[in-house]
């Protein structure tokens, strides 16, 4: 057993898609799966900043918010081909962070989680008053993604499976980036400052255009996870941009691990499996939710994935 | 802009004030509970909105405002008591996050507490007796509770600013915002400072509650955007600034309400702009000590 | 004082220092000369760790000047005092705390090489991890290499602080209490480390205990109430009446 999560450990890219290829065959149905797999990554996207850089962000909302409008406008209003429009998606939740991140960087601990909620519901007034583009508060709606070729085979979209691995194929790329990252010299010193910014910075780090560029990266991530959700949804809800929606994200990270590579996954995975289940013989879905994560917060900080890791001896870099 | 005249535009900024006023009420109760404990409660919207329904519920069972006025925040008080004993205080030294995370967890349990106690449609909103109608303020006429409002919100404030500068427990908090170490040395329990303050701010946002009510429809959601808007109020009046707190509240509920008159689609968002622009020039807050937060 | 005409690597210029109304510092003016080792010194309160932090760039002066090989470095931030050569140790340990000695180094190490680099793969850089293992050596503390450095002992972490202020190549290095909290035995190696460095590059410390000082350092400063109070070399320092006066005991 051990050695089986040793060899996690030291590939933990191909363990990761690997489970993700197979994943699908676990739930009781395609769309949960799909839905899991979007708010994974989006979970995975804010973790780099929360997780690895310990800075608490409630704007990321805005990031999949932006990322879900700019690739849905570009279908509905533009007619632009999906794989344009994702990419307008991910750019633009980009300079969001930009700008975003900009801001709020200045301010410091707590002060931060407060000014980027606050942040954040400036992008969801935006949007939602801008409604001739997003449809306001009823959503946008006819994100349609017609059947398309690769290679020549003629691909389904609306087939869930079929769907499901084509968001994989985006996931994965994620997923290679956000490893990258971690592994690369940006990764030791994002978590020296996340240690000891004091330290960190006397050694010469810049430590404001270290977490900008942290947060920009995330950002673009979390748009990306926005962008997916726009094809898969074909609507985008205002409230995707809400900071309820970034609190999910806090969440997930929070029950599945923080500061592990592949906890929040399983933190939006068991968060949005059991919102399923429970919400079908109870209405209450917010009290359990918030029981749980309360729970968690005081008896199980590390997580289940981070909680097991560490039973294991593990390295938490899984 | 035909119509506009000076009566209008003075009669819009004493709307703007009676907005402010809760602003700056629930902007200060969020304020003790940080410059003593370090933490944001996440939960002080929620605790508002639970005030809200208990006021109106005591003043729907028992025909008496001044009476609702006085348990509301008592219970909230309570609540807030309960939560930092049990749920908060064994976060410290875990890190600033967790008791941030906490009460964003238990704002979800008060919403849907209430959902289940009141209904998810929440309470029509009751104006007490003897608070109801118009008055003639000179320029015009104007809702005599939001007279009340302003007056009743002076009022607390000041009680709170006496509170703090002049008793011994308020000395004490302001030795612990400053310097907890100094405050242990000296033999003062600080877990009851803490318990003392955390209720304090619960109580306030209970407070706030409860005074609001009449202005706004009474639903569990109501608390949701009431968090944002004391967030701004805070960046813009500094992090720790009691004095920055009641004075940015007053600014942005001013700010609010002059948009509403020229650009009621934009009223909303012009607070969050407000916020924006202060973080740009002025990232402390008007208030704040340069360095320190920002 | 000699080489009158050389530039001093470091000058402090009138500086003064206010947290509030509190004065921490007043008008306080030095030099300190290219090769040499000298300690600050004063009583509690003196204003030490406030003239320390100001020199070592954890905050500006609120008025006057510091000059770097005489150019002004006044109120520039924190990052860029390693990145032209100057070093520090905190006066409470500052080290990664979770992660490894190494990695505590290489992290260090890396501020020459690469800062922002997000895709290439840290194992793949040679240089810092070199550096590190050349670092952990001068400090002798390479056989303790994958040890997490929270399980270190105090004089170790110390040791390794040190270790990772040599990382960018500091002309200057500024050492706070450097055997703070230290055994005898540790003391001694520490003040071992610091003789082969100030043969290097140039060392201003600050410290408490005088016996070290006064085998150490060829010069000494010493501050009192946040103003500058006597300077010269141990013997003049020990004979100065003024600094027998204020500094009551540790012989």
């Amino acid at each position: 057993m051990n050695a089986f999560f040793q060899f996690i450990a030291r590939h933990r890219l191909f363990a990761s898609i690997l489970f993700l290829m197979i994943f699908p065959f676990f739930m009781p149905y395609e769309a949960l799966a799909i839905n899991i797999l979007i708010f994974g990554l989006f979970a995975m996207g804010f973790n780099l900043l929360f997780g690895y850089m310990g800075l608490l962000s409630f704007g990321h909302a805005a990031f999949l918010g932006i990322g879900s409008y700019l690739t849905g406008i570009s279908i509905v209003h533009y007619s632009l081909p999906w794989g344009t429009a994702i990419l307008i998606g991910v750019i633009g939740a980009a300079i969001g962070g930009l700008i975003m991140g900009f801001l709020a960087i200045r301010t410091r601990g707590i002060y931060f989680s407060m000014v980027t909620l606050a942040l954040g519901q400036i992008v969801y007034y935006i949007f939602y008053k801008a409604e001739s583009f997003t449809g306001g508060e009823n959503g946008l709606r006819g994100v349609k993604v017609e059947t398309f070729s690769i290679l020549g085979i003629p691909v389904d979209f609306l087939n869930p499976l079929t769907k499901y691995y084509i968001i994989l194929f985006f996931v994965s790329i994620a997923l290679w980036l956000i490893s990258r990252i971690l592994n690369s010299p940006l990764g030791a010193v994002m978590e020296a400052i996340r240690e000891n910014e004091k330290r960190a910075a006397a050694c010469g780090f810049d430590v404001t255009k270290t977490k900008l560029l942290v947060f920009v990266l995330s950002a673009a991530i979390c748009g990306l996870a926005g962008s997916l959700r726009a094809l898969h949804l074909s609507i985008v809800p205002i409230d995707s941009l809400h900071y309820l929606q970034s609190g999910q994200a806090v969440m997930m990270s929070i029950l599945g691990g923080m500061g592990t590579f592949f906890g929040p996954f399983i933190g939006a995975a068991v968060m949005l499996y059991l919102e399923d289940i429970v919400t079908t013989f109870t209405k209450h879905w917010m009290a359990v939710i918030g029981l749980v994560f309360m729970l968690f917060v005081l008896f199980f900080p590390k997580g289940i994935w981070g909680t097991i890791l560490s039973k294991l001896h593990i390295n938490q870099d899984v | 802009m035909t119509g506009l005249s000076l009566e209008l535009l003075c009669m819009q900024l004493l709307t703007g004030i009676a907005l402010g006023s809760i602003y700056a009420l629930l902007a200060l109760g969020l304020c003790l509970i940080f410059g003593m404990l370090n933490v944001v409660n996440f939960a002080h919207g929620a605790f508002f909105m639970v005030g809200a329904f208990l006021g109106v519920y005591f003043l729907g069972i028992t025909g008496n405002f001044w009476f609702s006025l006085i348990l509301t925040p008592l219970v909230t008080g309570g609540l807030g008591l309960i939560t930092e004993r049990f749920l908060v205080r064994p976060l410290y030294g875990r890190g600033l996050d967790y008791p941030l995370l906490l009460t964003f967890g238990l704002s979800y349990v008060l919403i849907e507490a209430m959902r289940v106690t009141f209904g998810i449609e929440g309470l029509p909103s009751i104006t007490p007796e003897g608070l109801g109608g118009t008055v003639d303020v000179g320029i015009g006429t104007f809702p005599k509770y939001r007279l009340f409002l302003i007056a009743a919100t002076a009022f607390i404030i000041f009680a709170v600013w006496l509170f703090i500068q002049k008793t011994r427990y308020g000395l004490i908090i302001k030795a612990g915002a400053a310097d907890q170490e100094i405050v242990k040395v000296l033999g003062v329990d600080i877990a009851k400072v803490w318990l003392l303050v955390f209720g304090m701010g619960c109580a306030i946002a209970g407070l706030s509650g409860i005074l609001a009510s009449p202005t706004r429809s009474v639903n569990p959601e109501m608390g949701i955007p009431i968090l944002a808007e004391s967030f701004v109020v805070t960046v813009v009046g500094g992090m720790g600034s009691p004095a920055g707190a009641v004075v940015a509240g007053l600014l942005v509920g001013i700010v609010y309400s002059m948009t509403s008159l020229f650009f009621p689609d934009l009223a909303e968002l012009s607070i969050f702009v407000l916020m924006a622009m202060v973080l740009l020039i002025r990232p402390q807050g008007l208030f704040g000590k340069a360095g320190a937060m920002g | 004082m000699r080489n009158m005409n050389q530039t001093p690597i470091l000058e402090a210029r009138n500086v003064s220092k206010s947290f509030g109304k509190f004065k921490a510092l007043n008008d306080v003016s030095t030099r300190f000369m290219p090769g040499t080792i000298t300690a600050i010194i004063g009583p509690n309160g003196a204003g030490k760790s406030t003239f320390f932090n100001i020199l070592s760039g954890a905050f500006p002066p609120s008025s006057g000047q510091i000059l770097f090989n005489g150019k002004d470095i006044t109120g520039i931030p924190q990052h860029e005092f390693a990145r032209i050569g100057i070093s520090k140790s905190f006066q409470i340990t500052n080290v990664f705390k979770q992660l490894s000695v190494h990695e505590n180094v290489r992290v260090a190490a890396q501020m020459e090489t690469s800062r922002y680099n997000f895709l290439s793969n840290t194992k793949n850089y040679q240089k810092p991890i070199e550096l590190a293992d050349e670092l952990l050596r001068r400090v002798n503390l390479e056989r303790l290499r994958n040890k997490i450095t929270g399980d270190l002992a105090h004089g170790q972490q110390r040791a390794l602080e040190i270790a990772m202020a040599l990382a960018c190549n500091p002309s200057l290095l500024l050492l706070d209490e450097p055997t703070a909290g230290m055994s005898p035995e540790e003391t001694m190696v520490m003040m071992d480390l610091i003789h082969t460095l100030a043969s290097e590059r140039t060392v201003i410390l600050v410290e408490h205990k005088m016996k070290l000082i006064m085998g150490l350092c060829k010069r000494i400063i010493v501050l009192h109430h946040g103003e500058f109070l006597a300077e010269g070399t141990p013997e003049e320092i020990q004979n100065n009446a003024e600094v027998r006066r204020v500094y009551l005991g540790q012989g």
